[in-house]
């Protein structure tokens, strides 16, 4: 059979057809090239909307965990202690969390110096793996008070996509809020004086985020943070998700489409100088197995750019697991941490 | 008065327009409909933003899906009609806007696969 035969009324174009490049092939040829064309157009579109479809599944995993519950309370360190919620700043969230007053060596107790504690990814603020209540307790003894709170999504405060700090940063400006204007648990004690933030793992990367925007936090205490994320969702996504490493970047597109956060705009590295002349302490275990040290290196070559900075850092030598620096170092942790922040943010001028 | 090789050429014109018509529309309508999906979703987000996240991520979820969905059975719908009126031509020895077509839904089959095609190839940097 032959399709050759130009339409009627079409035999004056048909010579220079011939001579076009994209001149069709007919009969059998032109039935075989619609197939093929048929076939590749199944077989991308299938790939295509699949690859579509597996990316907002991994992408509704990765945005939420039920959360760890709260385990232990100030009150078995033998400390004072009162809840609190205070809204997130931008979304109005109820953060809750506590605040502990210091404890000067006279036995008054002090808001003078606060230090806002922020856990790492799903965790909480007692976060038993990092010994968060221990060292909060820590910093209370030492005549810091203490604000701890559940980043959003985890702890008993509100559910919420997990961003890795793209969203959780609005929570610590939220304390930052709390503490300066907010319904403070010791009215007696006044306001703090001066607010530092001490950080662990994603919680230090969030610290970081937040500081560069508010130069009310005066002194930062960054243990284990990550320079930027998409490394680690690089290698840990394909892990959680039992898929290849291509279906990564699908997710983190479809986490934008879907909750509205940006996982590759979580860089502390890009932002971290302009906490400067703020000081910084960078810590961070030798031997990390998760966050690997360079992460550090990075965040002090990017901290120390600025003008001014004041940048100390510490690889913590014999740590050979994420974010375990203070259960390694144990005392010698609390006192490079305590000079710090003694440093940074002067003496207690005087708790009521 | 117009010489035969105007008109050849106007003619060309015509086809190619024609072929491109048709071989295009499938991936227009993917596009429009994968935009206006995802436009709905971030409107979908900003209007259950108050109901708290399970019910945001529900329906967020719902509409994106179901704009996915949607987008899917259009293009396919697309493809089928395209590719009929290719035969159409074909069988009708209108050779030029056939081949057009081809190569349109051909190109369209390649840029849907595209953004799989980036995510393998563009390099990744996990640490370690």
């Amino acid at each position: 059979m032959s399709t050759h035969a130009s339409p009627p009324g079409r035999s004056a174009v048909a010579a220079p057809d011939e001579c076009l490049p994209l001149a069709a092939p007919v009969g059998a040829t032109a039935r075989w090239m619609r197939r093929f064309v048929a076939v590749l157009l199944i077989a991308c579109g299938v790939v295509s909307f699949a690859y579509a479809g597996l990316s907002v599944y991994i992408a509704t995993r990765l945005a939420y965990e039920t959360p760890k519950p709260i385990i232990g309370t100030p009150a078995a360190e033998g400390l004072d202690y009162h809840d609190i919620t205070f809204p997130s700043r931008a979304d109005h969230l109820r953060i809750s969390g506590w605040f502990i007053p210091g404890h000067l060596p006279s036995g008054r107790l002090t808001a003078n110096r606060t230090i806002i504690m922020v856990h790492g990814s799903r965790q909480n603020r007692t976060d038993p793996a990092a010994g968060l209540l221990a060292l909060s307790a820590e910093f209370a003894r030492h005549g810091f008070a203490v604000l701890a709170f559940d980043m959003r999504g985890m702890g008993v405060s509100p559910p919420a996509p997990f961003s890795l700090g793209y969203f959780e940063q609005r929570d610590v400006l939220g304390a930052v809020d709390f503490l300066r204007s907010g319904p403070l648990p010791y009215p007696e004690l006044g306001r703090p004086r001066a607010i530092g933030g001490w950080g662990i793992s994603m919680g230090a990367a969030t610290l970081l985020l937040a500081a560069a925007r508010e130069p009310a936090i005066q002194a930062v205490v960054s243990d284990s943070a990550y320079a930027a994320i998409s490394p680690i969702l690089e290698r840990e996504v394909p892990k959680s998700a039992s898929l290849p490493p291509l279906f990564t970047p699908g997710a983190l597109l479809a986490a934008r489409a879907l909750y509205g956060m940006d996982y590759y705009a979580v860089r502390p590295v890009d932002v971290v100088a302009s906490i400067a002349p703020r000081p910084i302490f960078f810590l961070h275990g030798d031997g990390d197995d998760y966050m690997p040290p360079p992460n550090m290196g990075l965040l002090v070559d990017a901290a120390r750019s600025a003008p001014n900075a004041q940048v100390q850092s510490w690889l913590c030598p014999g740590v050979k697991h994420h974010a375990q620096c203070f259960h390694v170092e144990g005392t010698a942790y609390v006192t490079r941490l305590v000079t710090f922040f003694t440093a940074a943010l002067g003496p207690d001028a005087g708790g009521a | 008065m117009q010489t035969a090789p105007f008109k050849a050429t106007r003619a060309l014109r015509g086809d190619v327009r024609r072929g491109l018509l048709v071989g295009l529309t499938p991936l227009v309508r993917l596009v429009i409909i994968a935009g206006v999906a995802l436009l709905l979703t971030a409107l979908a987000r900003a209007l259950t933003a108050s109901l708290g996240f399970f019910t945001q991520q529900e329906v967020s979820v719902l509409v994106l899906g179901a704009g996915l969905l949607l987008a899917a059975v259009m293009f396919g719908a697309g493809c089928v009609g395209a590719l009929r009126q290719v035969g159409g031509w074909q069988r009708a020895g209108d050779a030029s806007p056939a081949a057009v077509a081809l190569w349109s839904l051909g190109a369209t089959a390649l840029l849907v696969l595209l953004p799989v095609l980036l995510a393998w190839l563009l390099p990744q940097h996990p640490a370690p």
